[in-house]
């Protein structure tokens, strides 16, 4: 791999390797420019990945250089549900490795619906007082990139024409998953309910595809590497491909603690703390933060100076806030005979009809529910069984026999109301075990957000029931506290005062930092962000290219 | 604070309130011991040995596991070996349960007492009175804690000592391949 002193001046940082930062460095390092690529977490089994362990109980003890997750313990962090609370330790974790989440998510690549972003000027059941905003791009806009990305990562699933599936100008370019048995119920439950049922668009090649093998249904799969280069994470396509143009350095466990800028309000570099806690200082001419939708406001935030002394690119005060982690609810069921959700990927189908939002319904809010939820035998045994088994003793062993494979879940990901309230900052008194301030959590959902939840709770039990359920359960609404979906931190817009990046990602107070991950959505979809997040990451690749080229072309003129 | 301190506490931490996926116990080094260890045994066509518990300790701790996932028709805890995954786990990456261990049975002893006064230990009571012991006991921490442990052993790799001849996966019929076609189940092969 090319390798540039810190000391040389590079074209672009990348600040984290995931969704949207490997896609950064592939395409600006395509493009001709050299790229330092800091992740802060470790390389995994980059270029190897058929090491990667399918052992559970190895996987829940990773050493920090195998980690693939952040570690709560180590990325401290504290959790406030508001202003008059003190905060207590959080449990908040994200992928943390080479590739970023990608590497382990469920690999979900839903597209958001074109009403999704200009839902605050459009739709009737949005309550007053939320922060909810339209974007200032269009579907139509981004239509292209979403294209781009699905072919570039190597997405799966089947084109469907629906008003509750955003319309696509081209097929995926690999067929959907197999049909699970939960997808099969799903169908069962929609054939009587009048209900859609779709294959979940997934980052999970089920054909060879661009030098990778098609999946093989192992089942030890969200939470794990892929051993087979299935999944599509940043690590198996962009970044070996911004690696062999020579221009492009990837520094693994770099963690970022300033971005750093002259007098002139410009960046000139960032200072990062590497394996070692040793302080690294490397120059650039421009940085691009794509830390996610969290750490990136947070690291803003930490990058205080004289010039910007409540943080960098924060005279709108709106870096960190309208914060959105992602709701789930979670419903079960048993079943006659076996389903083996064991096998495969972890989100099969998914039921599409309450993606918008109903002014029937009395609040706003939509989202999908999808079959998953396959039980590991570690998690079947530890907490998998249905709620009145017996934990120990001959119940609990006939439990697990008639349980196991009879189960599946419903677990719906829903809308989230953006509340300026809902926030990342700086914790006053715990620091990380890099001595940094701690990053702090506040958040409380919105009223119409619990009642979303609680609708879509109701919805699963009659799916399932519906499907022929011997046994059905669903606990309580929880909202989330954490966790890899986060977003909304950094919003775009068209006015400095009311967004924090422009429509091309441009930081609207420094003109050579660029912010480019989840922290720009200004309304965070039916949750899952992350194709999203890859079509931004390529739209706004081809905007920070022309403009450096346009730039080259000035200075010479 | 050390990696050493930080695997204790959050170890610690973990034992009391049931593995879940924030249990970011541990050292590696330890795993990778105890991996060796176990898997040499096996290779050796040999029960592995104990390395922390006594004997006698052995047998209240083989006693209890075998409560937890009791031997019927089918195997159990006992011929699962989590007894070894155990020893093998509070001797290596598993340290800091050692003292809890070390209470536990000394307060099962009580408990046993308590209950029946005749009787010399845990383990030479009949099942039906084990149960009541383990019963009055269910809330404690080391009774959560070994019954975390029996569930990982039962359930875990069979390298990792435990899951002996794969009898957790045989009870649940997990088909450990890691390489599945469809159908996968009754419903989408009706479908």
């Amino acid at each position: 791999m090319k390798q540039f002193p810190p000391s040389t001046e590079v074209d672009y940082i990348v600040i984290g390797s995931g969704a949207a930062g490997g896609i950064l460095a592939k395409q600006l390092s395509v493009a001709g420019f050299s790229v330092v690529v800091l992740e802060q977490g470790g390389w995994g089994k980059y270029g190897r990945e058929h090491e990667y362990n399918k052992d559970e109980w190895l996987n829940r003890n990773l050493s920090d250089e195998d980690r693939l997750m952040s570690d709560p313990a180590q990325q401290r962090n504290t959790f406030r549900p508001n202003d008059k609370t003190k905060a207590v330790p959080g449990t908040h974790s994200y992928g943390c490795v080479v590739g970023g989440g990608t590497v382990t998510y469920g690999g979900s690549s839903w597209r958001h619906l074109p009403y999704e972003f200009n839902e605050a000027s459009h739709d009737p059941t949005i309550p007053s007082g939320t922060g909810i905003a339209d974007w200032p791009i269009t579907y139509e806009e981004l239509e292209p990139y979403y294209t781009q990305a699905e072919w570039e990562m190597g997405i799966s699933g089947l084109r469907v024409n629906s008003p509750f599936i955003a319309p696509m100008s081209k097929d995926y370019p690999v067929p959907p998953v197999p049909l699970k048995s939960s997808g099969a119920l799903f169908h069962t439950a929609a054939a009587k309910l009048g209900l859609t049922v779709v294959p979940g668009p997934l980052a999970i090649v089920t054909q060879p595809y661009m030098g990778r093998a098609a999946c093989i249904n192992c089942g030890i799969c969200s939470g794990y590497g892929c051993q087979v280069r299935a999944r599509s994470s940043s690590a198996v396509t962009v970044l070996p491909i911004a690696e062999k143009t020579g221009r492009c350095e990837i520094r693994a466990r770099s963690y970022v603690r300033e971005i750093s800028v002259d007098n002139g309000g410009r960046v000139t570099g960032v200072i990062y703390f590497d394996a070692q806690k040793r302080e690294v200082r490397q120059r650039a001419k421009a940085v691009i933060l794509s830390a996610n939708g969290s750490e990136s406001a947070r690291l803003l935030l930490l990058s205080k100076s004289a010039r910007f002394p409540d943080g960098l690119a924060n005279s709108s005060g709106l870096v960190g806030k309208y914060a959105m982690f992602g709701n789930v609810v979670n419903a079960s069921a048993l079943f006659e005979h076996p389903l083996n959700e064991y096998k495969g990927v972890i989100s099969g189908a998914g039921i599409v009809d309450y993606v918008p939002s109903d002014p029937q319904r009395g609040f706003y809010g939509g989202g999908r529910l999808t079959a998953r939820g396959y039980l590991t035998p570690l998690e079947l045994g530890l907490e998998g069984l249905s709620p009145d088994a017996p934990h120990w003793g001959a119940g609990y062993k006939k439990a697990l026999r008639e349980e196991a494979n009879h189960r599946m879940t419903i677990t719906s990901f829903v809308t989230q109301l953006p509340l300026e309230t809902n926030r990342v900052d700086l914790d006053p008194d715990v620091k990380d075990s890099w001595g940094l301030p701690a990053m702090r959590i506040t958040s409380t959902a919105h009223p119409d957000d619990k009642k979303n939840m609680e609708f879509f709770r109701q919805k699963s039990i009659e799916i399932l029931e519906a499907a022929g359920a011997k046994k059905v359960w669903a606990p309580p609404v929880n909202e989330a506290h954490g966790g890899a979906h986060n977003r909304g931190t950094c919003r775009m817009g068209n006015d400095p005062k009311t967004s924090v990046v422009d429509k091309y990602h441009r930081a609207h107070d420094v003109p050579n930092l660029f912010i480019v991950d989840g922290s720009n959505l200004v309304t965070g979809g039916r949750n899952h962000p992350t194709l999203t997040i890859q079509a931004l990451a390529f739209r706004a690749s081809e905007y920070i290219v022309r403009a450096a080229k346009e730039g080259m072309r000035q200075t010479k003129a | 604070m050390s990696t050493i301190e930080k695997s204790r506490r959050s170890f610690v931490l973990a034992s009391l309130t049931g593995l879940n996926a924030a249990w970011v116990a541990a050292n590696y080094p330890g795993i990778l011991a105890a991996q060796e260890h176990v898997s040499a045994a096996v290779r050796a066509g040999q029960p592995p040995q104990l390395s922390f518990f006594t004997e006698a300790q052995a047998a209240e701790i083989d006693a209890m596991a075998a409560q937890i996932v009791p031997t019927d028709e089918s195997p159990g805890a006992r011929e699962a070996h989590c007894l070894y995954f155990i020893d093998r786990a509070l001797s290596t990456f598993a340290k800091a349960s050692q003292p809890l261990y070390h209470q536990g049975l000394q307060d099962l002893q009580a408990k046993t007492q308590q209950l029946y006064p005749d009787a010399a230990k845990f383990s030479a009571l009949t099942s039906e009175q084990q149960i009541k012991v383990l019963t009055a006991i269910e809330k404690t921490p080391f009774f959560r804690t070994i019954r975390t442990h029996t569930v990982i052993g039962f359930f875990s790799r069979p390298v990792h000592g435990g899951n002996y001849d794969k009898i957790g996966w045989k009870l649940i019929g997990y088909d450990d391949s890691l390489n599945h076609k469809p159908p996968f189940g009754y419903y989408d092969a009706q479908a």
